[in-house]
């Protein structure tokens, strides 16, 4: 078939050289982005730009918008002290997700590891709560909650011990925030067990057994060689937990909508009560904005600090 | 071996199709048009031709939030009777739960097309979609006839679906909140009869605290619950000329009767008389601790016992010990002790409903339709003649209660826009957090105000 | 096994198993709640289901007005065809962003990107009303196209990292021997990114059975209602039913838990694969 032209598409085809004149690559690409880009454009960047323009407006969902009031939403979202607090909130859960979910689900797959008899099973039963959907997890969560001893397994535990007090978890404005974590860490962990997992195996045998014969014990090991092979898994997994934690709603709101008294309110319940709950949409809007502008920021952040590519896994 | 996946692939796919070909599926959803064709058709359809094939189908489409079994089914009864009356005609009912009504509606009002009859509560809300011009006038067939349709209906419920003396909605049910109170609970603690002044009921308060019974269930976690107190405490203080004062814009939310409500609020919430956890706990906590015996009273409106009942370890409540007072007179107050905090259900005629909606929303709220509510227990009637048939004697002494009252006030949420009702419910949750003084309360609302009530 | 290796092991299964049940718990709460009736769950949540009470799972398996069966099948139909959609439509545009050079190559990309960041809930309405141009609401196609469309960012990411991981070695090789760029993606990329495409079916599986708003938003008959909208049926304006919720969740739960189990291994196992490590 084509063996002559074919060495100019080899060149051409080596990522980050030249750009493609075969009216067959370009065809290629044309059509293969064509329904990614359609879908795209209509149901994500289109409302975006929608959300856009009603963000400057003073607007109730319905009718024509017709109140301009330009930036005015977005000064008004700064000076809210709510909006602060769940801008506070939203880098708490974050941290805390960094900081406790990220090396919980780190550990249980180190734990669970590559040769551990019946690990199929573990890894089962961590995924499962991902599995199941957020409304589900947030009504269990909201039983297991309940500050009343004899309705709450949580609360029937804590008082079998001494001296304890059954603690009001979602009502209580000190620990409400870190109830829901806890309940978010539930649904997720196995999720990001499963990345670790992945990583891991991907790393051969032989090195850590490289290790093991220089001296290493198992914390070196883990430190100074497992840990700096898994970077692209580490970086893959806070990406998509800081994304996560930011845009987090159904949970939070079937909880707690929010409160009490705004003591576990995020960007997302915010935005949704300003929006459907208050019926001011321009207003939800320049929320949304809002959010979106501060995962851009983190998503550039994030790019810059992570120039090179993930060879040793996709995910 | 990808070949592999992506034939198995098609296959489930094919497989799917199979399947979901046997299930009747309804694609597109061409029956607008259909009902703003409405004008044409009434002259056809009164044709008492019983072998003409109907040619133009009417459909009415109907969203409520009745999900409850029995409730459910006496929609479908009523829907399915129309329609084999009216051959032309057909409903197409979309059960709904709460929230998830709310989100719908938004969607659907945001494109300007509403559904012909959907559920609502009146007052803010419903103003907000009339002024928007998604609703259809329908005071000229309530009219018609030297009023043949208004008459039947309760005035006062009536009025709370009307904006600008034009009316958009037809009540089916409407009620008040009162205290639903355990009677042996109340024995236990030596009280003898219920309280009918503020004075009063803090001193039973304290009693039950002696005896050991928690005084009062309340799910402050979902912010109406306790907003209704705060509500009648303005009621009670202020009366009908201060709340239409602040509301005309002749007044202003921050007026002594509203703060004067907080300081009230606060002698209560300092006698601590909520169960543990009452700041995260939800509706259902509440009925739940009511329907086991495990509170003495909560302030709640009409469907409370049945709430209690399905709650409740053995599904019956506290039966026969369940008992009903009004909320007491404040001492002090300029409101008449017998004015009534409440609301209740009905439905709103969206802008493209055709005549065929508007005469199945009357025959929906014949006496005959209200009794079969009242039968199962989920309405209080607001049509004359729909009270035969009442036999439950708290449901009776409430609807009399009600229909004594010389002002009715609908709950703040609802009558006011929905922007306010919220700043509402967020700022009295704060007075029972402690994070808020009744002034700054009062103050948020008023911010509220001037912004939502120009 | 040596003494330090047994503790070692011992230790490794006492963490791993106090997390079972740590995670057990909620869904073990949720079984017992398809078991009791509404009452005694409210009232003691945790106490075992005795005698168990089957009537909710068999009157939401049995009864017809719970149209269980139904919504089966049309959530799986959407599922399916979501699945089937992601997987073709996002290899596609992943394999052109890994694998093929042009000038606003990196632009588009972040381009899809931004899908990651926004959120779905006021994105939702004017989702509607480009439905509502192209006369898709309350059909089972407008609640496909708009699940996939969702799904695109995060799967052509997750993909485009797989298929920069294969070796250009391999693509050179194909080309000499005369493939075009689709005869290498259909015959050579795919079959060897089948770990990769099967996590992204798995993934997208889910998010397409749990997903409430969009069919909420998209479908009005109940004809056409998906399982998470089956819940409404026992939630009122003042309570809900939450012992036939949980039954109606546990049975709906049950065919991705199940998917999950046998697609598990293959997940998994395959990414260990040495394909990659050429």
């Amino acid at each position: 078939m084509q063996s002559l032209p074919a060495i100019p598409n080899i060149l051409k085809l080596k990522k980050g050289t030249g750009s493609p004149r075969n009216f067959r690559d370009n065809l290629i690409i044309f059509l293969f982005l064509l329904p990614a880009i359609i879908l795209f454009l209509l149901f994500v960047v289109y409302p975006i730009f929608q959300s856009i323009y009603y963000s400057l407006f003073n607007w109730k969902g319905f009718g024509p918008a017709v109140d301009f009031v330009g930036l005015e939403n977005f000064k008004n979202i700064i000076k809210d002290k709510v909006f602060l607090i769940a801008l506070r909130n939203g880098f708490l859960i974050i941290a805390l997700s960094l900081f406790v979910q990220l090396p919980l689900s780190l550990m249980l797959a180190v734990l669970v590891g590559r040769d551990l008899p019946g690990r199929v099973f573990f890894r089962m039963i961590f995924f499962m709560p991902y599995v199941l959907s957020e409304v589900i997890a947030a009504l269990m969560w909201l039983f297991i909650l309940n500050p009343d001893p004899e309705r709450g397994f949580i609360n029937a535990i804590l008082i079998l011990l001494p001296g304890v007090k059954a603690q009001a978890w979602l009502g209580n404005t000190d620990i409400v925030l870190i109830s829901v974590f806890a309940a978010l860490t539930w649904k997720y962990f196995g999720y990001h067990m499963l990345l670790f997992l992945t990583g891991l195996q991907n790393i051969p045998q032989e090195v850590e057994e490289a290790g093991r014969i220089d001296g290493a014990n198992t914390f070196q090991n883990f430190f100074y060689i497992t840990l700096p092979l898994l970077a692209s898994t580490i970086r893959t997994s806070v990406y998509i937990s800081v994304l996560g934690s930011l845009q987090q709603f159904i949970l939070v709101w079937i909880m707690t909508k929010g409160g009490p008294v705004n003591a576990s309110e995020t960007m997302a319940t915010y935005m949704y009560r300003f929006g459907f709950v208050r019926f001011q949409l321009g207003y939800g809007s320049a929320v949304a904005i809002y959010m979106f502008l501060i995962c851009l920021v983190f998503s550039l952040f994030y790019q810059r600090l992570t120039r090179q590519p993930d060879y040793l896994t996709g995910i | 071996m990808s070949r592999k996946i992506y034939m198995i692939l098609s296959v489930l796919l094919i497989a799917a199709f199979a399947i979901s070909a046997c299930a009747p599926q309804a694609t597109a959803a061409p029956d607008r048009p259909a009902a703003t064709d409405a004008p044409a058709q009434p002259a056809a359809t009164d044709a008492p031709v019983a072998t003409e094939a109907p040619t133009e189908k009417v459909t009415i489409t109907w969203w409520h939030i009745s999900t409850a079994d029995e409730h459910k089914a006496v929609w479908q009864k009523m829907a399915d009777d129309y329609m084999a009356a009216h051959p032309n005609v057909n409903i197409e009912i979309t059960v709904l739960e709460n929230e998830a009504f709310k989100t719908k509606l938004t969607t659907v009002m945001q494109s300007g097309e509403p559904p012909d009859i959907f559920q609502s509560w009146g007052g803010g809300v419903m103003n907000e979609y009339a002024n928007a011009g998604l609703l259809k006038d329908i005071t000229a067939d309530l009219d018609a006839d030297g009023g043949a349709w208004r008459n039947t209906f309760a005035p006062g419920a009536l009025g709370v679906y009307a904006y600008k003396g034009e009316n958009y909605g037809v009540p089916w049910d409407m009620g008040m909140i009162g205290f639903w109170y355990n009677k042996e609970l109340f024995a236990k603690a030596g009280i003898a009869a219920p309280p009918t002044t503020w004075t009063e009921l803090l001193e039973d308060v304290k009693a039950l605290k002696a005896a050991g019974i928690t005084p009062i269930a309340l799910g402050e976690g979902d912010k109406w619950p306790g907003m209704h107190m705060w509500a009648y405490l303005v009621t009670r203080l202020g009366g009908k000329a201060n709340f239409e004062g602040a509301l005309l814009r002749t007044g202003s939310f921050t007026d002594a009767p509203f703060v004067e409500a907080g300081n009230k609020l606060q002698e209560l919430i300092a006698l601590e008389p909520f169960q543990d956890g009452f700041l995260g706990a939800t509706y259902g906590d509440e009925a739940t601790a009511m329907g086991n015996g495990k509170a003495a009273m909560e302030l709640m409106g009409q469907w409370a016992p049945a709430v209690e009942k399905d709650n409740s370890e053995d599904k019956k409540g506290i039966g026969d010990n369940l008992g009903w007072f009004p909320f007491p007179m404040v001492e002090g107050g300029a409101g008449d002790p017998g004015d009534a905090v409440g609301g209740g259900n009905g439905f709103a005629i969206g802008k493209n409903a055709s005549p065929e909606a508007i005469d199945f929303v009357k025959y929906l709220t014949t006496a005959g339709a209200q009794q079969a509510l009242v039968k199962i227990n989920v309405a209080i009637p607001v049509v004359k003649g729909g009270e035969v048939g009442m036999s439950d004697p708290l449901m009776i002494t409430l609807q009399q209660s009600l229909a004594q009252a010389k002002y009715f006030q609908l709950y703040y949420d609802q009558a006011l826009p929905p922007a306010m009702g919220s700043v509402i419910n967020d700022s009295v949750q704060g007075i029972f957090a402690g994070t808020l003084t009744p002034e700054q309360a009062a103050q948020a609302i008023e911010d509220a105000a001037k912004q939502e009530l120009k | 096994m040596t003494k330090s290796k047994f503790a070692a092991r011992f230790f490794q299964y006492l963490i791993l198993s106090i997390i079972v049940v740590i995670v057990f718990i909620p869904i073990v709460m949720l079984i017992f709640g398809a078991l009791k009736t509404r009452g005694e769950l409210l009232s003691h949540p945790y106490a075992l289901p005795i005698p168990p009470r089957w009537e909710n799972i068999i009157s939401i398996l049995g009864k017809p007005s719970y149209s269980f069966w139904p919504m089966l099948r049309n959530s799986l139909f959407v599922m399916l065809s979501v699945t089937f959609g992601v997987i073709v439509i996002c290899s596609l545009a992943a394999f052109v962003f890994a694998r093929m050079e042009f000038r606003s190559k990196g632009w588009a990309f972040n381009l899809f990107t931004l899908g990651l960041m926004f959120p779905i809930n006021i994105a939702i309405l004017p989702v509607y009303f480009v439905l509502r141009q192209m006369d898709l609401i309350d059909n089972l196609w407008g609640v496909i196209i708009v699940q996939t469309a969702f799904q695109l960012s995060g799967n052509i990411m997750i993909l485009r990292g797989f298929f920069t991981a294969i070796p250009a070695e391999l693509q050179d090789a194909a080309y000499i021997d005369g493939c075009t760029a689709f005869d290498f993606f259909w015959r050579i990329l795919l079959p060897l990114a089948r770990p990769a495409l099967a996590a992204v079916a798995a993934l997208t599986m889910i998010m397409s059975w749990n997903d409430l708003l969009v069919p909420l938003v998209v479908l009005n008959s109940d004809k056409l209602w998906t399982l998470p909208l089956g819940t409404m049926q026992f939630q009122g304006q003042y309570g809900q039913d939450l012992s036939l919720v949980s039954a109606f969740v546990a049975i709906s739960a049950l065919p991705t838990i199940l998917f999950y189990l046998i697609a598990e291994r293959q997940i998994v196992s395959g990414l260990t694969a040495g394909a990659v490590k050429g």
